[in-house]
């Protein structure tokens, strides 16, 4: 019933808006002012309005390319514009946009690490205890066997704090920079947890031997002879946060 | 012509315009990445449970010191290093796993999207040391879904739109002044735009992905010479079924070409979306990624770039895969109705055209 009434008002009803953008456009507007001042306004507001939503937008296209341009010149293989853009490019991209999609390239890791750990103890007496070889890649590797779910603590926290440390280090075991005394205290307490979590007990001081044991080539497996794995023994870390 | 050629440029700026200012593109795509990341997140919180102690509370390797340290360096930040106590920790936890859910069920989806990208970014920046490539895929979707319209399609708050629309029935909207209507109008041109600009930095920022892990693959020489899946396999780490990687691992030649269908499949994909040839790339990078998921026990990687696979699925896909859906379950939902008449015998019929009759009309009143 309510429907058939609506045609008949529509012209009303544009009045009726005009009014009502009247009272709206400010407190002090009494509906005395003619409707001509009123529409007036109205169209510059439109007008202003229309102004800025042009502006908005191609701020929003213009940085969406800018983002796109230097988000691929971040992913890309280092070339001639990435290289002299870099500060522009690194401001923009870190930290939240960092990205790296080097996954099993240019080439899968061909090798095994292998990460073991012993800790020393004082006695009361000065005397120095030494434990056996505790093998932490043993225990992730375990727990990964027959999961179809692996955790994080197994397959990332000792890999990527490894492989951090050789990046950060080098060759030697002297922490050069800030950062890489950072990844050293990481290690150091990754391996007192995991000793303190498996065999209990306090210990002083604590030392990582990493074994790196290359994967065979294809064919070679189980004729041939095999590549001789490599150890790293690092130095006895002192023992800060964890352990004692 | 000069004049045929500035009213031809004219004619193409606002077919762009209209392009990117009237219609919000692939809705669809973007409920199912909002639904897709915020059911990972919480599968991937609640799987690291027992070991969130570890990961990121404050007892963990990574002290808060350390990582305050790293903020410091890096210019990342996370909630989680406000405070080093232990029951501000598994409050965090909570408000995260609860985020994720209503994410994912697109409650007050915009408001539900930034707090999701705050939490996904406290957690990822808090243990950086511990992320993988799928963790920073979930990371950057995270922040360009806030940019999205991700709500509008399967959520709550389409639900509620619905609902409230059924109820406002034969009423029309309520009358606005000319003022307030011009800025409705901006406003939704607005959120169009700012949704098509993200869902375009989503598909480009997937193609850089793919684009650039295939050509630094290209430069490896276990790619070309087609023996890199033999050493993936043979990596302890990710062998959670060794006898299945060593069963593989025999086989050489389909080893091979799965190395150079690798690579071709992630060089090729930019280039192949758009035309239909994307639907079986699509369809082999998900067999990928499975087997990837399976052999390397890496499924939250594999899920993360399975989802992200899906914004180049256009809305009328997700369409037929709804009204698939919708036919599938009536014609189980005929069968159970079938099946229990058969058992009970009972002289009542199944009501189905009444009920949903009297719903919709009483919905209009």
């Amino acid at each position: 019933m309510g429907k058939t009434r609506w045609p008949v008002s529509s012209a009303m009803r544009s009045a009726d808006v005009r009014e009502l953008q009247q009272s709206d456009s400010g407190p002090a507007s009494n509906g005395c002012q003619s409707d001509g001042v009123a529409v007036g306004r109205g169209q510059r507001g439109a007008r202003v309005l229309k102004a800025g939503l042009r502006t908005v937008v191609v701020l929003c296209l213009f940085t969406t390319l800018v983002h796109v341009v230097l988000v691929f010149l971040h992913v890309a293989p280092a070339n001639t514009v990435s290289k002299r853009y870099t500060a522009a490019i690194d401001a923009w991209v870190y930290p939240y946009f960092e990205q790296n999609w080097r996954l099993f390239a240019p080439d899968p890791d061909s090798v095994n690490r292998q990460i073991l750990a012993r800790t020393a103890d004082t006695g009361a007496d000065g005397s120095v205890k030494v434990s056996d070889w505790f093998d932490l890649t043993a225990v992730d590797n375990s727990t990964v066997e027959h999961n179809p779910f692996p955790s994080h603590t197994t397959q990332n926290l000792l890999r990527r704090a490894w492989t951090s440390y050789t990046e950060t280090h080098g060759g030697d075991d002297k922490a050069r920079t800030e950062r890489a005394v950072m990844i050293q205290k990481y290690l150091n307490n990754i391996a007192a947890d995991r000793v303190t979590a498996h065999n209990g007990g306090t210990f002083d001081f604590i030392q990582l031997r990493v074994i790196t044991q290359p994967i065979p080539a294809p064919g070679t497996a189980t004729s041939g002879p095999r590549t001789p794995a490599e150890t790293r023994l690092l130095p006895w870390w002192k023992v800060t946060t964890h352990g004692k | 012509m000069p004049a045929g050629a500035a009213r031809w440029a004219i004619d193409r700026i606002r077919t762009l315009w209209a392009l990117v200012t009237v219609r919000p593109v692939s809705l669809y795509a973007a409920s199912v990445l909002r639904i897709g990341y915020g059911l990972l997140y919480l599968i991937f919180l609640l799987r690291e449970f027992p070991y969130r102690h570890e990961i990121w509370g404050p007892s963990s390797p990574w002290t808060p010191a350390l990582a305050r340290q790293l903020f410091d360096q890096t210019g990342w930040n996370s909630i989680l290093t406000l405070s080093d106590s232990r029951t501000y920790f598994e409050l965090c936890y909570a408000t995260a796993l609860v985020t994720s859910t209503l994410f994912m069920l697109g409650w007050r989806t915009r408001l539900l999207s930034v707090l999701f990208a705050v939490v996904v970014i406290s957690f990822h920046a808090r243990s950086i040391f511990m992320t993988d490539g799928g963790d920073n895929l979930i990371l950057l979707m995270a922040v360009y879904l806030v940019l999205t319209a991700c709500g509008r399609r399967w959520s709550l708050d389409a639900r509620r739109v619905r609902i409230r629309a059924a109820r406002a029935g034969g009423t029309t909207e309520p009358v606005r002044s000319f003022l307030s209507q011009q800025l409705r109008d901006a406003r939704i041109a607005l959120i169009t735009v700012v949704h098509n600009c993200g869902i375009f930095v989503i598909a480009a920022q997937v193609c850089f992905l793919y684009g650039s892990t295939g050509l630094y693959k290209v430069q490896g020489a276990t790619w070309g010479n087609g023996t890199a899946l033999h050493y993936a396999l043979n990596l302890e780490l990710f062998q959670p079924w060794p006898a299945l990687s060593h069963l593989v691992d025999q086989y050489p030649l389909p080893v091979a070409l799965a190395c150079y269908m690798t690579v071709l499949l992630q060089v090729a994909f930019p280039f192949v979306l758009f035309g239909r040839l994307k639907y079986p790339v699509l369809a082999l990078l998900l067999c990928m990624h499975i087997g990837i998921a399976v052999l390397m026990g890496l499924p939250l990687f594999s899920g993360a770039m399975i989802v992200a696979d899906a914004v180049f699925l256009p809305d009328r896909f997700y369409c037929l895969l709804w009204r698939l859906w919708k036919r599938a379950t009536q014609r189980i939902g005929a069968k159970d109705a079938d099946a229990s008449l058969g058992q009970r015998s009972a002289p009542v019929p199944a009501q189905p055209g009444p009920v949903s009759a009297t719903t919709s009309s009483s919905a209009a009143r």
